[in-house]
C-alpha cells in the first residue's frame, strides 16, 4: 500500500466495481476491477482509490491489454484502507483516478535489476506480463509462503531468486537465499553497473540505493516506496 | 509515508532519470534553485488579499510550470524519461509576455532604479526575481556543459522561461505596490 505524496484534483476519475477478491496468503490478497473502457496505463504505474478523505495508491498487475484491472493488496489490520477492501462485498462501487507515477520499465544496453520486498512486487508483475523478459528479480519476503507469483517469475526472469528474512526450519528454494536483499546484494550480486528498479519498503530502499552508490556506482535506481 | 528516508544522508541524490549524483551537482543547484523559486512564490501568493484570486491563479499556474522545470533539470541527455515530461515552450513564455504587458498598462514608465520592497507582497516578488535570475544562470551554465543537442535544445527553451519569468516578477512587484497604494522607492545616487 501507498500513501500518495499529494492531493490530486479530480481530472480523470473513474468509476468502478469490485468483481473478485482471492486471499493469496492470511495477509495478502489479490482484487479484480471492471476496468473503465477509457482508462489506459503504463505497466507499473499505479491507481489512486478515493474514498470519503483516504486515499490511497496500488500499483496495477495486469496489462494495459488486459479487460480487467488487478491488484494486490497486504491486509494492514488497523489501516484505514485495506480492511475496506478486504470486506467488501462484490459489486462494490469504488471511485479511483490514473494512472499515476513514472515507475516503468525503461530498456537499456545495460541489465535489469528488479527489487523487491513484500507486495512491492506488484509493478513488477504487470510489467512481466506486458512481456518484459530477462531481468533479475529479487524477491524480499518473509517466508516462502509469500512468494505467490513465483511460478510466473520463474518463466520470465532470467534469475530469480526469493530472499527469506525469517529463518525457519523450512528449506528455501535451491536459489533462494535466507537473509535479505540488501545482504544479498551485497554478498552474493556481482560488481558492475546496473538499471536497479526497487519497489516496497522505504528502509529496503534506502539500503539499497546506499549499497549502489559504494557496490554499483555508474548505476541507475529507480524507485516505488511502499508503507 | 515517512518523510525521511535517508538515501541522501551520505552526500547523494537521485536524479528523476536514476543517477545517483552529488548534492554539489550543477543540475541539483539548478532545480533546487527553482524549487526556491516556487517556495518563494508560495510566500508571494500567501501574502496576497483574497480578493486577488486571478493573480493568485496566474502565480499558481506558474508554480505548476515550475514543477515542469525541475523535472526536466533533473533528467540527463538522452534518458527515455524526457518522454514522459512535458517540454517547456514557447506558449509558456508567450503567456508570461501577455501577462507581463497586461500589469505594464496600469504602471509609470520606469527611468529610475528602484528599491526592492514596499509591500509585503511586492517584497516577496523582489526575492523571487532574485531567485529566479539565480536559477537561469545556473541553467545556463548546466547548458553550456550539455553535449546532447535535444537536452541543449530544451534547456535553452527553459533559460528564455527563466529569462521571462524575471522580468514578468520585476513587473508583478511594482504591479503588486501599485494595488496596495504603495508608491515605488527609487534609488537615489
Amino acid at each position: 500500500m501507498k500513501l500518495s505524496k499529494t492531493v490530486t484534483p479530480d481530472a480523470n476519475s473513474y468509476a468502478t466495481e469490485l468483481l473478485d477478491r482471492c486471499w493469496l496468503t492470511e495477509i495478502t490478497f489479490e482484487i479484480r476491477l471492471k476496468r473503465p473502457p477509457s482508462f489506459t496505463f503504463e505497466p507499473g504505474q499505479r491507481i489512486r482509490f478515493q474514498h470519503h478523505s483516504i486515499e490511497r495508491d496500488y500499483s496495477v498487475i495486469t496489462t494495459p491489454d488486459d479487460t480487467t484491472l488487478a491488484l494486490c493488496i497486504y491486509h494492514v489490520e488497523e489501516g484505514p484502507f485495506s480492511p475496506i477492501l478486504a470486506a467488501a462485498a462484490i459489486g462494490t462501487s469504488f471511485t479511483f483516478t490514473g494512472p499515476h507515477g513514472y515507475f516503468t520499465y525503461r530498456p537499456s544496453e545495460r541489465s535489469a535489476v528488479f527489487v523487491a520486498t513484500g507486495t512491492g512486487i506488484a509493478p513488477f508483475l504487470s510489467i512481466g506480463r506486458s512481456g518484459v523478459t530477462g531481468f533479475t528479480l529479487l524477491h524480499g519476503v518473509k517466508t516462502s509462503s509469500d512468494l505467490y507469483y513465483q511460478p510466473f517469475f520463474r518463466s520470465c526472469a532470467a534469475v530469480y531468486v526469493p530472499c527469506l528474512s525469517e529463518r525457519r526450519t523450512e528449506t528455501p528454494p535451491t536459489d533462494g537465499f535466507h537473509g535479505r536483499v540488501t545482504r544479498y546484494l551485497e554478498e552474493q550480486f556481482p560488481p558492475g553497473i546496473y538499471d536497479f528498479y526497487l519497489s516496497g519498503q522505504q528502509e529496503m530502499i534506502r539500503d539499497v540505493t546506499l549499497l549502489v552508490d559504494e557496490k554499483f556506482p555508474g548505476s541507475l535506481v529507480y524507485t516505488e516506496s511502499f508503507y | 509515508m515517512k518523510i525521511y528516508t535517508g538515501s541522501g544522508d551520505r552526500g547523494k541524490t537521485s536524479l528523476f532519470s536514476g543517477e545517483r549524483v552529488s548534492k554539489s551537482d550543477l543540475r541539483v543547484e539548478a532545480y533546487g534553485d527553482v524549487d526556491e523559486l516556487n517556495s518563494v512564490l508560495g510566500g508571494l501568493v500567501a501574502s496576497l488579499p483574497p480578493e486577488e484570486l486571478k493573480l493568485t491563479e496566474e502565480i499558481q499556474r506558474i508554480q505548476s510550470d515550475l514543477f515542469r522545470v525541475g523535472a526536466w533539470l533533473a533528467v540527463t541527455p538522452g534518458s527515455s524519461v524526457a518522454s514522459d515530461l512535458e517540454e517547456i515552450s514557447e506558449k509558456h513564455s508567450k503567456l508570461l509576455e501577455a501577462a507581463i504587458d497586461r500589469m505594464d498598462k496600469g504602471l509609470s514608465n520606469l527611468k529610475d532604479f528602484l528599491l526592492p520592497g514596499g509591500h509585503i507582497s511586492a517584497a516577496w516578488a523582489h526575492v523571487a526575481r532574485a531567485v529566479c535570475r539565480r536559477a537561469e544562470r545556473h541553467v545556463v551554465r548546466l547548458s553550456a556543459t550539455s553535449a546532447k543537442d535535444s537536452e541543449s535544445e530544451q534547456l535553452r527553451a527553459v533559460v528564455v522561461y527563466l529569462n521571462r519569468l524575471s522580468d514578468y516578477l520585476f513587473v508583478l512587484a511594482r504591479h503588486c505596490n501599485r494595488i496596495h497604494n504603495i508608491s515605488d522607492r527609487v534609488w537615489e545616487k
